[in-house]
């Protein structure tokens, strides 16, 4: 990945689930589309200079690959980043934005011939939108079924472009919506109502059973959502191998009750050793960049895996690890950004 | 000198070391059909196929995806399963009870700590993985587990192989039928790809269809024909199909493709036929036939019946009437365009033998005759290769 920052122009915005969430457009200059080239699933990460610091956030591309770069933001409760996109950015601001990366992304092939099963709710949608307009436009053998949750009819996004999805592919894409508190009003049933949980899963796998057999499962959603539908989707023996998720939403960074201890850490990167001191309840990334080093990083938040280290020695308490797979787990794999010290001598690297 | 029929030698179509060679580098290296996805309908069903010198179970997961396994237990090598059937949710060799899960995991070796006090590494003897797929409602099997994809294999020819949704049709069981053809495989392919006999050895069965007006070719090792409807039978078409149509109108013609290797499909407006040829031994071949009709009642097909009785009545004959038959059970006499294929083939083996035999100038409509005799060869020599 190219860790660097572009100054792009927002060629347009738009409100999205009446002003819940905005859709933005970003011009992108032909000199640059070769570095912004992304898969469907990728994200960027956006730099603001917001209340005097610098705050960073990661967004998923929402459109497929080649079409315009947009990103959508939904409204947090009281959060900076996002209500600073809906209430004050517009055509002709200029934003830094790093260019796409992530491991949550699927790559279409003409030749494949899969069946894929999308579980996304709330925003969760963006990367599995842009996934599914990839696979109904690119891998034209293959099928998607999204079964997509949300708390009710009024905050759906992309509502009406899936819809238009399934009229364009009435036989390769199937939409369920899924709502914990529909309306009684304002809009029609929805396939369930409640949670996406392991007896829907199990209704819908068998009410679209997998024709071709090269099956792979998207999950995108708040916490613990993902963990309750791999769950499930293992007690059907579902192979790990064919489950792909990626945390969205209300990932809990500093809720952990875990409290980091003062450590010495040797530090491997750009092939010299650093020695760098840690304090108590201090990440390693803020501590290798408190020293002066400048390694790899770029969400802050345990979604992107840019700061991803590799643990020799010591242990650690990572307090989200959603950007690393099993394997790199196993390997010793770390996200620097989520790990604080819990022994106090330690040697990471940031080049293997 | 060596005896040839046109590209392959006349050893082709009668030695055991040629047959053994096209076991092993053809029908064990190909995706072969298993049957019709309906065949395995729900989770913990299987199903078990010889593919060349593989055998292969399917059985569908909970997760209602399929998996595909060597049919050998990882203890003795006895075969795991037999023919159709349910499990819940575990496969049991028959010898020492050796136990798998539907993942192929080795999860139980009866009397473990008793027979193996050394220990037995259970991970290390799970099933060996095979592929399975579904491609236009039939089961295909390949011994790989990771082979080249079904929608690379077929993909090229797909869209020459009819506006059929086999899916969406229902199988005729009593069209259902299994023989056995005392001819090489390649023999039973080079009759059913042959344009030029259509309007011969078929003269009074097959002519509801337009042979001089056939278009074919071939994708690959994939051979595709289509022909339309003969003016006659055109004219009043809707009326005269013997059964409800399976494809939409404007769609009319039959579509008689034949993949690679040795596996023919049969499609018409109003069925929808498979023809799959398996050699059992050089001068020897098995062909399966199954047939789908459209989704429609009994009803319906009462009606069309009746409705394209007036055509069919005065329709076909024999290709020997009188007094040229040999008796009663003479195929040329049958009015059986199966019936015929049979005899012809069966009585071109005969001859291969002969050291008199020598094979006549191909004729246009023999072209893919000799294609698929190329394709035969370069598959042969891909797979040797390993290219």
């Amino acid at each position: 990945m190219n860790p660097n920052f572009f100054s792009l122009k927002v060629a347009d915005i738009r409100p999205e689930i009446k002003g819940k969430a905005s859709s933005v457009i970003f011009d992108l200059p032909a000199n640059l589309t070769e570095t912004f080239r992304w898969q469907a699933g990728q994200h960027v990460t956006l730099r603001f200079r917001l209340n005097d610091s610098e705050q960073r956030r990661s967004y998923t591309i929402s459109n497929p690959p080649g079409a315009p770069l947009r990103i959508t933001v939904k409204r947090v409760a009281n959060g900076l980043v996002s209500n600073h996109i809906g209430d004050h950015l517009k055509p002709g601001d200029t934003v830094d934005v790093m260019p796409p990366f992530g491991r949550f992304s699927l790559t279409p092939d003409p030749l494949y011939r899969r069946t894929h099963y999308f579980f996304g709710a709330g925003s969760g949608i963006t990367p599995l939108f842009a996934m599914i307009n990839a696979v109904l436009e690119e891998e034209t053998h293959s099928v998607a079924h999204l079964i997509y949750g949300n708390a009710d009819g009024d905050s759906i996004l992309f509502g009406k472009e899936l819809d238009k999805l399934t009229a364009d592919h009435a036989d390769r894409f199937t939409l369920r919506h899924v709502l914990s508190a529909p309306s009684m009003w304002s809009w029609n049933s929805p396939w369930r109502k409640g949670r996406v949980d392991v007896s829907m899963i199990k209704d819908a796998i068998s009410e679209t059973p997998p024709v071709a057999q090269d099956v792979q499962y998207w999950v995108c959603g708040p916490g613990a959502m993902n963990a309750d539908v791999k769950d499930a989707l293992v007690a059907l023996d579902v192979p790990a191998g064919r489950i792909h998720m990626e945390s969205f939403g209300g990932v809990e960074v500093a809720a952990s009750s875990v409290i980091g201890i003062a450590a010495n850490a040797k530090v491997e990167l750009d092939r010299a050793i650093h020695d760098v001191p840690v304090a108590e309840n201090q990440t390693l990334l803020n501590a290798v960049l408190s020293a002066g080093l400048t390694p790899p990083f770029s969400c802050q938040s345990g979604v992107c895996g840019a700061c991803k280290a590799r643990l020799i020695k010591g242990q650690v308490h990572m307090q989200a690890g959603m950007a690393l797979e099993d394997s790199d787990v196993a390997r010793g794999d770390i996200l620097s950004c989520q790990s604080v010290a819990a022994s106090d001598e330690l040697s990471i690297s940031f080049d293997k | 000198m060596t005896r040839m029929y046109h590209h392959l030698p006349v050893d082709a179509y009668m030695s055991q070391d040629w047959f053994d060679r096209e076991q092993k580098l053809i029908f064990s290296r190909s995706w072969r059909y298993a049957g019709l996805a309906e065949d395995v309908p729900k989770p913990g069903h299987f199903i078990s196929v010889q593919a060349g010198l593989n055998n292969i179970f399917i059985v569908m997961g909970r997760d209602h995806r399929l998996r595909a396994f060597h049919n050998i237990c990882r203890h003795r090598g006895t075969q795991l399963i037999r023919a159709v059937g349910k499990t819940q949710k575990a496969l049991t060799c028959p010898y020492h009870d050796w136990t798998y899960d539907l993942e192929g995991n080795l999860i139980s070796v009866p009397d473990e700590a008793k027979e193996y006090p050394n220990g037995i590494d259970k991970s290390c003897l799970g099933l060996k993985p095979a592929s399975v797929d579904i491609w236009r409602g039939m089961l295909f099997v390949h011994p790989d587990p990771n082979p080249p994809s079904l929608a690379k294999w077929f993909g090229a020819v797909d869209p020459l192989l009819g506006p059929h949704k086999p899916e969406e049709l229902v199988e005729y069981p009593e069209a259902r039928q299994s023989y056995k053809v005392k001819a090489n495989w390649k023999i039973v392919v080079e009759n059913y790809i042959d344009v030029y006999h259509l309007s011969h050895l078929h003269s009074n069965t097959l002519h509801m269809y337009d042979h001089a007006r056939a278009e074919y070719g071939w994708k690959g090792p994939h051979y595709h024909f289509w022909e339309p409807p003969a003016a006659d039978y055109a004219k009043d078409l809707n009326k005269n199909l013997p059964s409800p149509r399976t494809i939409p109108e404007p769609h009319a013609g039959a579509w008689v493709p034949m993949l690679f290797p040795g596996i023919g499909l049969g499609a018409g407006e109003d069925s929808w036929n498979i023809f799959i040829i398996t050699p059992l031994a050089p001068g020897l071949t098995r062909v399966e036939n199954r047939t789908k009709l459209a989704n429609a009642s009994g009803w319906e097909f009462q009606k069309q019946q009746w409705r394209s009785w007036s055509f069919w009545k005065d329709f076909g004959g024999l290709k020997y009437p009188d007094g040229d038959a040999t008796g009663e059970d003479d195929p040329m006499a049958s009015g059986d365009f199966t019936a015929e294929d049979i005899y012809a083939c069966e009585q071109q083996q005969k001859s291969l033998t002969s050291p008199f035999f020598e094979v006549g100038p191909a004729a246009n409509g023999e072209s893919p005759v000799v294609k698929h005799q190329q394709a035969v060869l370069e598959f042969l020599e891909a797979q040797e290769t390993g290219s």
